[in-house]
């Protein structure tokens, strides 16, 4: 049965997340960082010219952001499990090579999650999160945006030979996936060019669901830009195109080959 | 006639130009010890990784536990244990942890993994680490923890690559201790390849492994007697005039530098008299019994020949 292998790649990855108290709190930072410094800030310019509150607007960016840093982070471990010994313990396991890249991405949408309710909880307590709340809708938001990015780390992932360098992949990758999409702006406000980047960013589907659950109807400027039914099938479309690349990728004859050929010729051989 | 644990027909493996594995057939019985032997890039890790069904074969087919590596990948991978050259285990998770997951990728119920773990820790001597980080292991100890890791779903088939490689001589022994308790305990097929040749003496079978070919295969014992009672170890500034000189005598010449080798089935005491008559001409001369990596000299040296004439 494949339950129990996937249930141990989710485990491990929980386990992993647990215990880098680091990586947790930076999680945690980071978007506090842009609601409380940049929010306040900004929310300060925008109130001189008599425009409603700024910080509210970013809390369904700061929570997708999260879950956008979160999933995609999880997800490209992968790279980094193939040169350290999991990705072996993965491959020569009795199950399917392309379910590894789905229970990856399960494994990374679980740690995007965690973080966001970590984060959910300090909102909450720090009444940042209005009453107004559709619950319904900031779970399916929440589980949308985490699968759409754990997925979006898998397709990166899968094509990335090797991940020597953290900053190029923020500053390539992540960086403007979370800018080119409405989490700090309305996406309809946007310069022409800048809007239809953001409308083609699958990301930007997911932090308008967190719009409609969290901050819909306030005022007019904080309204969702796309309808819901388009946000949900963006985010589902996208995960599962994504997903199928990725593990068609990885299930090719020769996906670990090149990993195999240098373990062959290891200089310690 | 019962089952083979491994067979294969004719095969192949091609990186681009390199033929890594060149027409390799095999016929392993369940419960063998087979050593496959060779310098480093002969093909041996190629050869794993095929039976092991991590890569395909170029061309050829392979059963493992009855089931063909090309078409039932799950199912021969379901039968096989593998311990890698590199470690297949999470260094930030403890040695239980590691087990459990790998138990687990294995399908194996938790109550299940928890006792197999305990045994093999009593085992390799590692219950007292069960809660370290395998990252803070010694490197004897990883590769004992690798080991059980292979064979926590109790593998019918353990393919063992370079098991002792980077390791002490100390550890080395214990790597062995271990494997040769796990034959014992639960009768495992294995299959091991070393570039350590003089490790394989135990094997019960060894196929000697040149250029992606078989090159000789046997029973490792029957192996070193066909090759002569003594190994006679010359030292000469002039080994060329003296391999002539005494070919006659000893039958051809394996020369190394300014050193020859024979193989011959002499008396210690005509052994004697040699070293005193070649006093004189030669610096040194030793004679000694010939062990595994004699032989695959030999067999190379025979090749080399052999090419040569035709």
């Amino acid at each position: 049965m494949i339950l129990r292998p996937t249930f141990a790649v989710l485990e491990r990855e929980v386990l992993k997340l647990l215990r880098q108290r680091g990586r947790l709190l930076s999680s945690m930072v980071r978007p506090l960082l842009w609601l409380l410094v940049i929010g306040a800030g900004l929310g300060a310019v925008k109130a001189a010219h008599g425009e409603p509150a700024y910080q509210t607007f970013l809390v369904p960016g700061v929570l997708g952001m999260t879950l956008l840093f979160g999933g995609m982070l999880a997800a490209l471990s992968t790279v980094n499990d193939r040169e350290s010994g999991v990705m072996r313990m993965l491959v020569i396991a009795p199950i399917a090579h392309y379910w590894i890249v789905l229970a990856k991405a399960l494994a990374a949408t679980c740690a995007a999650l965690l973080q966001a309710a970590l984060l959910l909880v300090i909102l909450a307590l720090t009444g940042y999160l209005s009453a107004q709340v559709s619950v319904p809708l900031l779970v399916a938001g929440l589980i949308g945006t985490a699968l759409a990015s754990a997925s979006l780390g898998m397709l990166v992932a899968a094509f990335s030979p090797t991940l020597d360098n953290y900053a190029t992949l923020m500053n390539l990758v992540i960086f403007p996936v979370f800018f080119l999409s409405g989490s700090l702006y309305p996406v309809q406000q946007l310069p022409y060019m800048l809007r239809l980047v953001a409308s083609l960013n699958p990301y930007t589907y997911g932090v308008d669901l967190l719009k409609h659950a969290a901050v819909a109807g306030a005022t007019a400027t904080h309204d969702p830009d796309f309808a819901l039914t388009l946000d949900f099938a963006v985010l589902i479309g996208f995960s599962v195109v994504a997903l199928g690349i990725a593990a068609a990728r990885f299930s090719r004859d020769n996906a670990n080959e090149p990993l195999i050929h240098r373990l062959a010729n290891s200089p310690r051989a | 006639m019962s089952e083979l644990a491994i067979r294969a027909d004719r095969l192949t493996k091609r990186y681009g130009e390199t033929l890594a594995v060149d027409g390799v057939d095999l016929a392993i019985p369940q419960g063998q010890f087979f050593g496959l032997l060779g310098p480093n890039g002969a093909g041996k890790t190629s050869t794993i990784h095929m039976l092991s069904t991590l890569i395909r074969p170029t061309s050829g087919e392979a059963a493992v536990m009855g089931h063909s590596v090309r078409t039932e990948p799950l199912a021969v991978r379901r039968n096989i244990g593998v311990v890698f050259q590199e470690a297949a285990l999470d260094r930030t998770l403890s040695v239980a942890e590691n087990l459990r997951f790998a138990g687990a990728l294995n399908d194996l119920p938790r109550r299940e993994v928890l006792r197999r773990s305990a045994e093999l820790l009593r085992l390799f001597g590692l219950s007292e680490r069960r809660d370290h980080v395998a990252g803070a292991l010694s490197g004897g100890m990883r590769r004992a923890l690798d080991i059980a890791r292979g064979v926590i779903h109790q593998p019918r088939l353990l393919f063992l690559d370079e098991p002792t490689i980077g390791l002490d001589v100390p550890n080395r022994r214990a790597i062995w201790r271990h494997i040769a308790r796990l034959r014992n305990e639960l009768g495992i097929t294995v299959l091991l390849t070393t570039h350590y040749l003089e490790e394989a003496v135990d094997c019960d079978e060894v196929a000697f492994l040149n250029q992606g070919r078989i090159v000789r295969r046997g029973n490792p014992r029957a192996l070193i007697e066909q090759l002569g009672a003594y190994i006679v170890e010359v030292e000469t500034p002039r080994p060329k005039d003296l391999a002539e000189q005494l070919t006659p005598r000893l039958g051809p010449a394996l020369v190394e530098g300014d050193r020859l080798q024979f193989c011959c089935n002499r008396e210690p005491a005509e052994l004697a008299a040699l070293q005193a008559e070649l006093a004189v001409t030669a610096q040194a001369v030793h004679w000694r019994r010939p062990n595994l990596n004699d032989v695959f000299l030999w067999v190379n040296q025979q090749d080399a020949s052999q090419k040569r004439a035709a």
